[in-house]
């Protein structure tokens, strides 16, 4: 909790990536939210293709702290029979409350049709998508702008806004053209005026704070938002309120 | 002119400038602590505001100023870099030009002289690369006592590897100036940091730049290398800079803000939520850089 406003981190991580020396320390994680008045952050494993062993390491992680940790489905359509069954199950089982999706780890980019399944699972349960957006050819933004209007009943998220330029001017162009395209600011590249940017341009209700933990600080990450030059309305709704709002939290 | 704060005013959004804005304190009120208060019922600290400006005495050991050849830079006056600094609470910065980083140690200095003229608050530091020319640029300012650090040039981006054969004449004289060297880990191969300022042992350095993606690296690094230093603009890794703290103790840690490469306030609000004591954040914030460029770290 920030001055009165609920503190949700739209974007971390179950797993580990240990060559960055990433780690799903779950005492870790909490002593950084305590430290900033993070009060949920939201937690998907993309790191198994199968959807089905992320899934149940990242319920795992969150039945430990159901107060404080949100889980995310994962599936990747490079196991295609798997995904429907597996959103489902993480779905309408094990509580998900949202679906991640990252197109690095295939061949497919964010358009193609390999992804229509999650979509068409997102669109008709009315569910949040979130996904990496950035430099990699699979994860262009701009793909948005085609795929969002096609399943209005989804909102996607596009995870990083694109992180760097001309990425980011295709993320902002995807949530000014498609009222269900959100931005969310974890980056490592940190840039100036990127948040006072995303506000100015598509709107502080179109803008979600991640922080990408563990991989990266939610101190340094959530900085990037109360040191931003925006007003103090635009911070509360990027902290946390449009999070409840896609949500329903 | 800038406008200074007084220290405790609060930083302010845009449009909200001069306004007295007492924190929201929710339905938790607990004692109010700069900024944080104590959740009664769950013993879990709450943020009161939704700005921050630093505590402490900041000095920021990397600004860049000046435009790339690639990238204008978000400021284009010495008034407009200091008034980003007094919006975060940045007392003083250490500056360098970029153009000498990455073009021409030469020009880039000479450039950064109108940069630091009549600012008692930005402070020169100088770049270098392994010419003839640009040591004796650096000999010519020494005795006016103006050379009280130096940033090697992006070794990356000219394909220099950084060697002593190379860098070998450079290194030697800073060490016998007892002139810090600041080197960024981006653009420098760890391998050849870590063999070449081996070589010079009296030289004390400052490593910048470090990622996440060098998490393995940094420790071992700093094993090696006993009187480096780690810049922390980059260094955000879930938990990192604590175990730092442990082992080699607050004196080798420095706060730099990368700008304008990165914004100015993100890590400097983070460093600030760690739970140190206060004299251990102004050593980081402040007191470790003040020694570095007065004195090296130990003469």
């Amino acid at each position: 909790m920030i001055a009165g406003t609920r503190v949700i981190d739209f974007h971390g991580h179950v797993g580990r990536w240990d060559g960055t020396g990433m780690r799903d320390d779950p005492d870790e994680m909490l002593r950084a939210m305590d430290a900033v008045g993070i009060d949920q952050s939201c937690l998907f494993n993309i790191f198994h293709p199968d959807g089905r062993t992320g899934n149940d390491l990242t319920a795992r992680f969150v039945k430990r702290h159901p107060d404080r940790f949100i889980g995310f489905a994962y599936v990747s359509p490079l196991m295609p029979d798997t995904m429907e069954p597996e959103l489902e199950r993480a779905v309408d089982h094990l509580g998900m409350r949202a679906i991640k999706i990252y197109p690095s780890y295939t061949p497919f980019p964010l358009d193609h049709p390999a992804w229509d399944p999650v979509y068409d699972f997102a669109h008709r349960r009315g569910l949040v998508i979130i996904t990496h957006t950035g430099i990699e050819p699979t994860t262009a933004p701009r793909f948005l702008s085609q795929v969002a209007p096609r399943f209005p009943g989804a909102r996607f998220v596009a995870g990083h806004a694109g992180n760097v330029e001309p990425f980011r001017a295709q993320a902002i162009r995807a949530a000014l053209t498609c009222p269900n395209v959100f931005l969310e600011t974890c980056s490592s590249f940190r840039s100036p005026g990127v948040v006072e940017e995303l506000v100015q341009k598509a709107g502080a209700e179109r803008v979600l704070y991640g922080s990408d933990t563990p991989l990266m600080d939610p101190r340094c990450q959530i900085g990037k938002i109360l040191t931003a030059d925006i007003g103090d309305q635009a911070k509360r709704l990027i902290l946390g309120e449009n999070a409840c709002r896609l949500l329903g939290i | 002119m800038v406008k200074r704060r007084r220290a405790g005013e609060t930083g302010t959004g845009r449009g909200q400038r001069g306004l007295d804005r007492r924190p929201d304190l929710g339905d938790n009120p607990g004692q109010i602590h700069r900024g944080v208060c104590l959740d009664l019922q769950k013993g879990r600290p709450i943020m009161t505001t939704l700005n921050f400006r630093a505590r402490v005495p900041v000095f920021d050991a990397n600004i860049g100023v000046g435009h790339l050849r690639n990238r204008a830079s978000p400021f284009e006056s010495p008034e407009q870099l200091l008034g980003e600094m007094d919006r975060h609470g940045v007392a003083r910065a250490l500056i360098y030009h970029l153009e000498g980083e990455a073009m021409s140690a030469l020009e880039g200095n000479e450039r950064l002289l109108s940069w630091v003229d009549g600012q008692s608050a930005l402070h020169p530091q100088w770049v270098a690369d392994p010419t003839p020319e640009s040591l004796a640029q650096l000999q010519q300012l020494h005795p006016p006592g103006q050379l009280t650090s130096v940033r090697l040039h992006n070794t990356r981006d000219c394909g220099l590897p950084f060697v002593d054969w190379i860098y070998g004449e450079l290194l030697e004289w800073l060490a016998a100036e007892r002139i810090p060297l600041w080197l960024s880990l981006a653009d420098t191969p760890a391998v050849e940091a870590r063999e070449t300022l081996r070589r010079f042992p009296d030289l004390v350095t400052v490593l910048l730049g470090a990622h996440y993606i060098h998490s393995l690296i940094v420790v071992p690094l700093l094993r090696q290398l006993p009187r480096a230093h780690l810049e922390l603009s980059r260094y955000e890794g879930l938990g990192k800079i604590p175990p730092l703290i442990g082992e080699f103790g607050i004196r080798r840690l420095v706060y730099g803000s990368f700008y304008p490469r990165y914004a100015m306030g993100p890590m400097l609000f983070s460093l600030h939520h760690l739970g140190l004591e206060t004299s251990d954040l102004e050593l980081l914030c402040s007191g470790n850089l003040e020694r570095i460029l007065k004195e090296g770290e130990d003469r």
